[in-house]
């Protein structure tokens, strides 16, 4: 079963399953606006059916490098509307796989209350990087032309 | 001590955005096997919650939970339970000592009174007017009494604190006894193992911040996500099991090969833990994939069971006649061992 000996386990027919849920999850995304996750790490996957399901999905546009608590990737798969969300923990070990159907994984929005908190401090930084008092040693400066 | 700030405020003040918070529900909800909707709502009920006020007790114990629970290498994904309590008790975390550290309990049960959880570790003496371990001039069943009174729940970490563990093995000097024996009228949380599985400690406890519930628990008051499976049934080596290939000492080929350990008293059929799927030390490896049979060290009484190297069906009790026939038959063995444990750990609760 080591997918690194020479001679990797088949892949078994869960990719398959998967790739037939992940398409009804679209259709009711594209539909109804209905969301969907499916927690990999809960399937019994095996190393090639995890290779076989990441190869039918593909890659699409956008790939991005997420520093949070540990290291996360979030990458947009060849089908609009289909991510693939990996967290990593300790040791960087994969902690979550994840495989989310939706328009942008939650993970990638500023939530409203960081924007909030963002905006408050942005605002104490446009008052203290006004003009300020030219200090001593400024005056000095001036003076020696 | 109390703060009034959210998780969601604390983060943010140092750096780190909501996204943790999504972050770490989506690990613990894989974990515990909750629906993602249900991660999702974790991750919103943690930003929006308050730290959750701990006050840790430790009683005849050996520290290796509190060694568990703090096993990790950097501020990643499983320590952000620390940012999410307020250990305002702890012995052997605690800066301040004596009078202060005592005040400190006190003014915690205080202010957070019906809300905090108390974490303990480690039996409590009942013989001889219990002592045989005492602290600030306290027996541990006084302290004990005392710090649960004003609780939301009470967890008990590990198998001393959970059923009694090695303080309680024969002949058991200081008639040690289990947090659940004297704690009755407040939810006792079981969390098993020596130690446990540092995720089922602060998994549990996230729980219960996100959702102000206790988890479901199994007949031994164990959270079912982490204790509802045998280490058996989720064992790499099973195949061989099934095959009827048994290591028969350490260094046989068998045991080389990686076949099955029961020959060699592996406990695993009779044992409910995550160690298999879950692991240790970030995943890397549990007792069984490193060549040596489970103790069993998350079911009762696991010191007295007839010897560790001591195959299932020689060990003492009504097991052994069971399992001895089931293991000639093969693979049924797991499930009527398992079935028996159930059956014998209710009658020890009961009793």
């Amino acid at each position: 079963m080591n997918a690194d000996c020479g001679h990797p386990a088949p892949a078994t027919s869960l990719a398959d399953a998967v790739f037939a849920e992940l398409a009804h999850a679209l259709v009711r995304l594209a539909e109804t606006g209905e969301e969907t996750v499916v927690d990999l790490r809960s399937l019994p996957f095996g190393p090639s059916d995890l290779e076989a399901l990441s190869e039918k999905l593909g890659t699409g546009e956008v790939t991005s490098t997420l520093e949070v608590a540990g290291r996360s990737e979030v990458r947009e798969t060849g089908w609009a509307g289909i991510w693939w969300v990996r967290h990593f923990g300790d040791g960087d070990e994969i902690a979550a796989e994840e495989v989310h159907v939706t328009r942008i994984p939650e993970i990638l929005v500023s939530h409203p209350d960081d924007v909030a908190f963002a905006a408050r401090r942005m605002a104490d930084a446009v008052v203290t990087t006004g003009p300020q008092e030219p200090t001593a040693a400024d005056e000095e400066d001036m003076s020696r032309g | 001590m109390a703060d009034q700030k959210t998780l969601g405020e604390r983060l943010a003040e140092h750096g780190v955005s909501r996204r943790a918070f999504v972050k770490y529900a989506s690990w613990l909800g894989s974990l515990m096997a909750l629906p993602p909707a249900t991660s999702r709502a974790m991750a919103a009920e943690l930003a929006k919650a308050k730290r959750q006020s701990v006050i840790w007790l430790s009683f005849q114990e050996c520290t290796g939970c509190t060694e568990s629970i703090t096993r990790s290498k950097g501020p990643t994904l499983e320590d952000l339970i620390f940012d999410f309590i307020s250990l305002d008790y702890h012995h052997t975390l605690q800066a301040a000592s004596g009078e202060a550290i005592e005040a400190a309990r006190h003014a915690a049960m205080a202010e957070n009174k019906g809300k905090y959880v108390v974490v303990v570790d480690g039996s409590v003496p009942m013989k001889d007017g219990g002592i045989y371990s005492t602290t600030a001039g306290h027996s541990n069943y006084d302290t004990l009494m005392e710090t649960v009174k004003d609780a939301f729940a009470v967890i008990s970490v590990g198998t001393c604190a959970c059923y009694g563990g090695i303080p309680k093995a024969n002949p058991n000097p200081t008639g040690a006894v289990s947090i659940g024996d004297l704690v009755k009228d407040k939810p006792v949380i079981n969390i098993p193992g020596c130690p446990p599985i540092p995720e089922a400690m602060t998994g549990t406890v996230a729980y219960i911040l996100s959702f102000g519930k206790v988890p479901e628990l199994d007949h031994l008051g164990r959270p079912k996500a982490f204790f509802g499976e045998n280490i058996h049934d989720r064992c790499y080596r099973r195949p061989f099991y099934e095959r009827g290939q048994f290591a028969h000492a350490f260094d046989d080929q068998g045991a080389r090969d990686g076949w099955c350990l029961y020959e060699l008293g592996c406990k695993g059929p009779v044992t409910y833990n995550a160690c298999a799927t879950m692991k240790w030390n970030g995943g890397v490896s549990f007792p069984i994939q490193s060549g040596h049979g489970c103790l069993g060290c998350s079911e009762p009484d696991f010191w007295d069971k007839g010897g560790f190297y001591v195959p299932l069906s020689g060990s003492i009790g009504p097991t052994a006649k069971l399992v001895g026939g089931a293991a000639l038959a093969g693979a049924v063995a797991g499930v009527a061992a398992a079935a028996v444990a159930r059956h014998r750990k209710s009658s020890l609760n009961k009793g």
